[in-house]
């Protein structure tokens, strides 16, 4: 049993949710209150992730990263190393991946407060920064837990972005689901087994955590997919 | 409604029933790093026969678990004899098919715009500052991973280049990281390493003795369905033609007379 | 409770307003509207679509206009030639919406001092404690707005509009779905607060008795522009539009076509569709040939069982009584004169004139309880 292996999946996850979360609520409000007409075009490259394979969209982290890529480039000039093969590659990888799943809760969720809630705070002399810290994200909160909930879940049980760039370096860059990979091939199922089966017991008893927790605490009803 | 009715009965039948007496084929399971040379087999293999060749890539793993749950393959092709005798003891083979075809190669590789000597330097080459990752297969289930990391023991400088490797799921996945550049330098198969997307770079080749031999072969499996076709497939293999093919992708063959290898 | 301090003098809003909106099956719907609203109640009248929600709107801050000015004791707030346009936040106007906006997730206390953040804590906490006493929630303090009644809900959203001091009251009909009892209470502490603080009053209404009860002045609006303004009883009383007529509760509105205009007796002449008379209406803007519509209100006709003589009611109509409808202390008589009129009288009077269905009789209108009405 591999706890290297799990305790860097959940490390992942993580970063990955935090990150997701500070970077997918101005978007989102962005998305949620914008009128742009052009809006509907940057909606569409959010949800992208979503169409494409992870393995394809592994392929081109792989070449963005190296020498001859934008990403690389930046930052082997800021860091002197590679992004690939390291833990810092792995985050900005799924962070990309996961991308949708944090952003369109999140969108749903600010789009549903009621906009003459926000006429009013506006009325009553709040600034945008204010409506959206006293009354948008109050309300929001469902969806926020939604949009964490997605992350963490969807970069745990992540396989073919990291198996791209990862390049299965032990206590870095291999997690759990490469483990169990990685044991499959080399036909210990027994192993594979064992691993695979503990990593659904603890995705299982944290999201049973977090959606227990939130029912109790008496909000409405939610789901892990926007509720209209 | 009544033509959408038909058109859609119309595709159903069409995907059902195929037309009786197209050319027989035989459905070969083969290790990704066969590409190249498999599709040059195949051609020549076609020709003479009047059988066709249905390839599929992949990695042997994957086969294996596949094979043993029923996949419907005729002969398979590994990179790692150990898949194919662990099939011949779970009696999923035909006895007696085991078959040799071709010893594996391995080779240091660095892209072309390298600043390093690398045929000057042969070994020393990895221990270059410059050189920050080293790409191989992953030692604990490919067979060309295992044998860079016990010729990299072998030449003394394991332990100074273990920090720099990585993993590649296969040894292909191991020559992505070098080609993209990710990996500045890799130790690959001979055969990837002359291929056409990566014979531009610098190779270096690794003396076979610095390493255990990396034994590929084949198996004509017990579900096979054109048994005739899948053994005229393996006389084709030991023919002197196929072994010359064998060679120009780098691979060495064995002496004739080692047509079935023993477990050493 | 004292009165509060007041902030501000009392000063008159002044609005010139010009928006288009392109509704869907491009429709246009033009707002095109030129207003004063003096310290004191003023009531916007009208259909719904008339354009009343998007005036307070565009006063408030929260939609633009294409054009115009608007104005608070002569400092501009919007000015589409100066290019000025102050952001809601900074007008210091009040607006209570129709859907009250109260913030479910804080408390009444923390809705009330949302508007105060800038103020020193001291003044916030005296400010809100004196406005929960002066609409009487001081115990729904601690209560979040699901947890009190709909009259409840409106005290504090008014509270919590008028707490910050505004010097413009928006109300987007704020008493819907109210019992005339709590309407009344309300109001009356609107009022309160009106003598103690004039400052000009924007109220949304489509209820009569929220005019009477509260309406210094009326102005009526139908699609984007003012049909009508002055007292409740100069816009409701003689009827411009036919709409206004039947809210104001007109029983008879009667269509007619103009025979000819008597410009020196200040009347004209007026042929009723479907019956051989001819009443005399004020004077109005027509031409002899236009169809027109007269308003008459049922308890502004007389009934007589003899041909009356020597009145000086212009109108006399000869007709006979084809129904009688008693209504608690009202008796009801529909007069059939070739057109149906409803006419209002006491019960003692139907006693008096033995009044019964068939029986012939006479009305009697005086020309000016007949209002000409437009549309």
């Amino acid at each position: 049993m591999n706890i290297e292996a799990l305790l860097l999946s959940i490390r992942l996850a993580l970063c990955v949710s935090a990150i997701l979360f500070v970077i997918g609520v101005p978007l989102a409000y962005w998305l949620a209150y914008s009128r742009w007409r052009w809006k509907f075009l940057l909606e569409a490259a959010v949800a992208l992730p979503l169409v494409l394979p992870p393995t394809v969209l592994g392929f081109y982290m792989l070449l963005a990263m190296g020498p001859r890529g934008a990403l690389g480039k930046l930052w082997y000039g800021a860091f002197g190393h590679g992004l690939a093969f390291t833990f810092a590659g792995l985050v900005i990888a799924s962070v990309l991946y996961s991308l949708p799943f944090a952003v369109q809760p999140l969108v749903a969720s600010f789009e549903t407060v009621d906009r003459k809630l926000l006429d009013a705070s506006a009325v009553l002399g709040a600034g945008s920064m204010r409506t959206f810290r006293r009354i948008i994200l109050p309300l929001s909160v469902p969806g926020i837990i939604t949009a964490l909930v997605l992350s963490f879940a969807h970069t745990l049980g992540e396989f073919g972005v990291v198996l791209m760039v990862g390049g299965n370096l032990a206590g870095v860059t291999r997690t759990v689901s490469i483990d169990i990979y990685d044991r499959a091939q080399s036909l210990d199922y027994a192993g594979a087994n064992r691993t695979a089966l503990l990593l659904l017991v603890i995705s299982f008893i944290v999201l049973s955590a977090v959606y227990g927790v939130n029912r109790r605490a008496g909000r409405r009803a939610w789901a892990p997919w926007p509720l209209r | 409604m009544r033509i959408t009715f038909r058109c859609v009965m119309l595709l159903s039948a069409m995907l059902v029933f195929r037309p009786a007496g197209a050319a027989q084929e035989i459905r070969v399971a083969a290790a990704a790093d066969l590409q190249f040379t498999l599709d040059e087999l195949g051609t020549q293999y076609e020709k003479q026969t009047t059988r066709k060749m249905n390839v599929s890539y992949g990695s042997s793993g994957n086969f294996f678990a596949q094979i043993q749950n029923g996949a419907p393959f005729d002969v398979f092709l590994s990179a790692d004899i150990e898949y194919q005798r662990k099939l011949e003891a779970a009696g999923l083979a035909e006895a007696g098919t085991l078959y040799e075809y071709a010893l594996g190669r391995i080779v240091i590789w660095m892209p072309a715009n390298t600043r390093i000597d690398l045929a000057k330097l042969g070994w020393k080459a990895l221990l270059d500052p410059s050189i920050q990752k080293i790409a191989i297969g992953n030692p604990e289930h490919a067979p060309y991973g295992r044998a860079a990391v016990a010729a990299l023991r072998s030449a003394g400088i394991y332990e100074q280049v273990r920090a720099k490797l990585v993993y590649g799921e296969n040894i292909a996945q191991a020559a992505q990281f070098v080609a993209s550049g990710n990996a500045q330098a890799g130790i690959l198969a001979l055969s990837l390493a002359i291929s056409p997307p990566m014979r531009e770079g610098k190779r270096w080749e690794i003396a076979p003795n610095m390493h255990p031999p990396i034994e590929q072969a084949a198996v004509i499996l017990k579900s096979a369905k054109d048994k005739d076709g899948a053994r005229a497939f393996l006389t084709f293999l030991k023919s002197a033609e196929a072994r010359k093919i064998f060679e120009s992708h780098g691979f060495s063959v064995p002496a004739p007379g080692r047509a079935s290898a023993q477990p050493q | 409770m004292g009165p509060m301090a007041i902030a501000v003098s009392p000063a008159t809003l002044v609005a010139r307003v010009r928006k288009i909106r392109r509704g869907d099956a491009s429709t246009l719907f033009v707002l095109d509207v030129q207003m004063e609203a003096p310290p004191g109640i003023s009531i916007l009248y009208g259909p719904s679509g008339a354009g009343k929600s998007t005036l307070l709107d565009c006063v408030a801050g929260l939609a633009q206009p294409d054009e115009g000015r608007i104005a608070i004791d002569g400092n501009a707030i919007f000015d589409s030639e100066e290019q000025l346009n102050v952001p809601p936040q900074a007008r210091q106007i009040a607006y209570v919406f129709q859907n009250l906006a109260l913030f479910p997730h804080m408390t009444v206390e923390a809705n009330l001092a949302y508007g105060l953040v800038h103020e020193p804590e001291q003044t916030r906490d005296v400010r809100v404690s004196e406005i929960l006493k002066m609409f009487r929630v001081e115990q729904l303090r601690h209560r979040k707005p699901r947890e009190i009644s709909g009259g409840e809900q409106q005290r504090v959203a008014l509270a919590r509009s008028l707490v910050t001091q505004p010097r413009v009251l928006l109300l987007d009909e704020p008493l819907t779905g109210l019992d005339a009892e709590l309407k009344g209470s309300i109001i009356d502490d609107l009022r309160a607060w009106n003598a103690a603080h004039k400052i000009p009053i924007l109220y949304v209404t489509h209820s009569r008795e929220e005019v009477d009860a509260l309406g210094e002045r009326v102005i009526a609006l139908e699609h984007g522009k003012i049909v009508s303004e002055g007292t409740p009883r100069e816009v409701l009383d003689a009827p411009r539009r036919r709409w206004l007529a039947q809210a104001a509760g007109f029983e008879n509105l009667l269509s007619g076509t103009v025979l000819d205009l008597r410009e020196p007796d200040g009347v004209m002449r007026v042929r009723l569709v479907d019956a051989a008379c001819e009443i005399e209406v004020p004077l109005g803007h027509a031409a002899p040939g236009d169809r027109v519509r007269v308003a008459i209100r049922a308890g502004d006709i007389l009934l007589a069982t003899e041909p009356p003589r020597a009145l000086s009611a212009r109108n006399v109509l000869e007709g006979s009584i084809a129904s009688i409808e008693h209504r608690g202390t009202l008796v009801i008589a529909r007069v059939d004169c070739g057109v149906v009129f409803t006419v209002h009288v006491t019960p003692g009077a139907e006693r008096a004139l033995e009044l019964g269905v068939g029986k012939k009789v006479w009305l009697v209108l005086k020309t000016h309880s007949c209002h000409f009405v437009e549309g």
